[in-house]
């Protein structure tokens, strides 16, 4: 395990039922690094984010969080060290913003605990850093899909962590809600804040990385440098697809390529 | 702020409720005037002037009324919470207090009682045991099926139990004396709050009202299960432990409900739609304003079922009744508070 690491995964084995899904997963995440997690549908990303919270269990193998192994951690543990932001999603009940932003507290307060003044300044100060706060009273079901996810980004503030575990953030938005998140991102890992981000575009890994883990067949085949790791060999061996890579000022740039 | 304004709104709903209770001690077949109930109070509180009405009114207000009053507010209080829990448990608005079973159960329990014994604590007890052994068989079902813990396991296991309970029911129907056991069950499952002593509305209010003080104080925690599980849980609670004490609390207070009343349908579903339509969705709110306007909404319903027929029409058939157009009336604007 290495010192400095905040996430560190050790041989972690997993399969639902015979379906063999991890295979021996080693790797670690250290304070104020963004990782993106990259490779193909069903190669295992999703799963072992689940394992990494603990809403799932490993069958064999040990992930240490901030030094302590979370199997002996409970849920408001891990909470309190690592904030998860799912892709943006509809709930049944229209909340507003300012509640869902303050379910990230509610882990925080005690069992018959209310939420405080300080509750809802760290609310509204989370929603002025995620550049918000003129949302707070608005209906959540009624947001646009990036709006929501920058809801979901803030509420993962309010939980006063600051490393931050993000499931395709920019799954089903439009491009340019796809830009405006992955400039936040690397404003927030500016400030010192660590992510792991799982995606599908090889792009946005180079653009916003400053490490890049691939799996395929539950397996890790390649982590580094994004420039390092993500390059034509990769595409074609994980994606089955041809691509080039051009420079672009001081950024690489994944061009995909038709074979016809 | 937030605090202070769903204080007030609290408050106003108290207020009301202590208006309309005060109303409907006062108003019946022998009605009292306002300043004879002030001096009664003031001779039962503060040992003031005694009147010769006192002794009937004795009877009409302690043992007639307030029992009857008591118990609408308990009943409406506890399947509103009971409602407002499960919807957010289930994540589903169109859940009611009976997805588990617990009213199948305990209405199968009942009639076993009346078929079996002549004994009424003999029906509560069997009420009250077969309302849990539903839940669990529910329960049971939902894990057997898979070892997922999933929420639709367990609302099939509920469809199930309750199928099974509902089909006991009828067996036990069947056999039962057509001439009188099967009348006293039909009546008692149309609802009924007629049966309501003091001393017994007392003692089932202690499991009621710890019952829906536990459901208030899990009330933050539903905004969260309302996420999903993996969600809730990635926010830091124990979705099992929160889930397990919403099922207990809300069985309890469910199965008292038949226990003292029999079946008192739409309460759990109409009325969190109606402060969710009112307050929005946020539980820390949502579930001690539903106890509020349950207890309200049972008891103006019983108040009706009192005073506006000739007969008195059992109160589980009534809610119905008023509770369907309400819940056509307020389906259009309460979809605004859910997606």
């Amino acid at each position: 395990m290495e010192l400095n690491s905040i996430i560190a995964i050790k041989d972690l084995h997993f399969a639902y039922s015979k379906n063999k899904i991890l295979d021996g997963i080693n790797f670690h995440i250290n304070r104020g690094e963004v990782v993106s997690l990259l490779g193909p549908n069903g190669c295992g990303k999703s799963t072992l984010i689940k394992l990494m919270l603990k809403l799932i269990h490993a069958n064999s193998g040990e992930i240490w969080l901030n030094k302590k192994n979370i199997k002996k951690a409970t849920h408001k543990e891990i909470a309190s060290h690592v904030a998860y932001i799912p892709q943006y999603h509809n709930v049944p009940f229209n909340y507003s913003v300012l509640e869902m932003v303050m379910m990230g507290r509610v882990s925080k307060l005690g069992f018959f605990g209310m939420p405080s003044k300080k509750d809802y300044d760290i609310a509204h100060e989370a929603m002025r850093k995620i550049g918000i706060e003129s949302l707070a009273n608005k209906a959540f079901g009624q947001l646009s899909g990036g709006q929501k996810q920058m809801v979901l980004l803030a509420r993962a503030f309010t939980q006063e962590v600051d490393t931050f575990i993000m499931d395709e953030p920019v799954s089903g938005l439009d491009y340019g809600n796809q830009i405006r998140l992955l400039e936040t991102i690397s404003t927030l890992s500016d400030q010192g804040y660590t992510f792991l981000k799982t995606t599908h575009y090889p792009d946005h890994a180079l653009m916003v990385s400053s490490r890049v883990v691939v799996m395929n067949g539950g397996k890790i085949i390649s982590n580094g440098n994004p420039k390092d790791v993500i390059n034509p060999d990769m595409i074609s061996s994980v994606y089955g697809v041809e691509a080039d890579f051009i420079e672009h000022g001081e950024h690489t740039r994944c061009i995909p390529v038709f074979k016809t | 702020m937030k605090n202070f304004k769903a204080l007030g709104i609290i408050g106003s709903a108290l207020a009301v409720l202590i208006i309309i209770t005060i109303v409907s001690l006062l108003w019946g077949q022998y009605p009292i005037d306002f300043s004879t109930f002030i001096g009664y109070l003031d001779f039962k509180l503060f040992g003031g002037v005694e009147n010769d009405t006192y002794t009937l009114l004795d009877n009409i207000i302690l043992q007639i009324r307030l029992p009857r009053i008591l118990l609408a507010i308990l009943i409406g209080a506890s399947l509103a919470v009971s409602g407002a829990s499960f919807q957010a448990m289930f994540v589903n608005p169109l859940v009611s207090p009976g997805i588990l079973g617990v009213l199948a159960g305990a209405s199968f329990g009942a009639a076993l009682g009346m078929l079996i014994s002549e004994q009424w604590y003999i029906v509560q007890a069997l009420a009250f045991i077969f309302g849990f052994v539903a839940v669990g068989v529910a329960v049971l079902v939902g894990s057997m099926v898979t070892n997922s813990r999933s929420t639709i396991m367990l609302v099939l296991g509920g469809v199930i139990s309750g199928s099974l309970f509902t089909a006991l029911l009828s067996v036990v129907k069947y056999v039962a004396d057509p001439y009188s056991t099967l009348p006293a069950i039909v009546y008692w499952l149309m609802g009924s709050l007629t049966m309501a002593d003091l001393s017994g509305v007392l003692y089932v209010s202690i499991p009621m009202l710890l019952s829906i003080a536990g459901m208030i104080a899990l009330s933050k925690y539903f905004d969260l299960l309302s996420l999903g599980d993996e969600e809730a849980k990635a926010l830091g609670i124990n979705v099992s432990l929160v889930r397990f004490c919403a099922i207990i609390l809300a069985t309890l207070a469910s199965s008292l409900s038949v226990v003292m009343a029999g079946m008192i349908g739409w309460v759990g579903l109409i009325i969190p739609h109606i402060v969710r339509m009112a307050v929005g969705p946020s539980h820390k709110l949502l579930i001690p304003l539903s106890a509020l306007v349950g207890a309200i909404f049972l008891l103006l319903a019983d108040s009706i079922s009192r005073l506006a027929f000739s007969v008195e029409i059992p109160i589980g058939i009534l809610t119905s009744l008023i509770g369907i157009p309400i819940f056509i009336i307020v389906l259009k604007n309460a979809r605004a508070a859910w997606n």
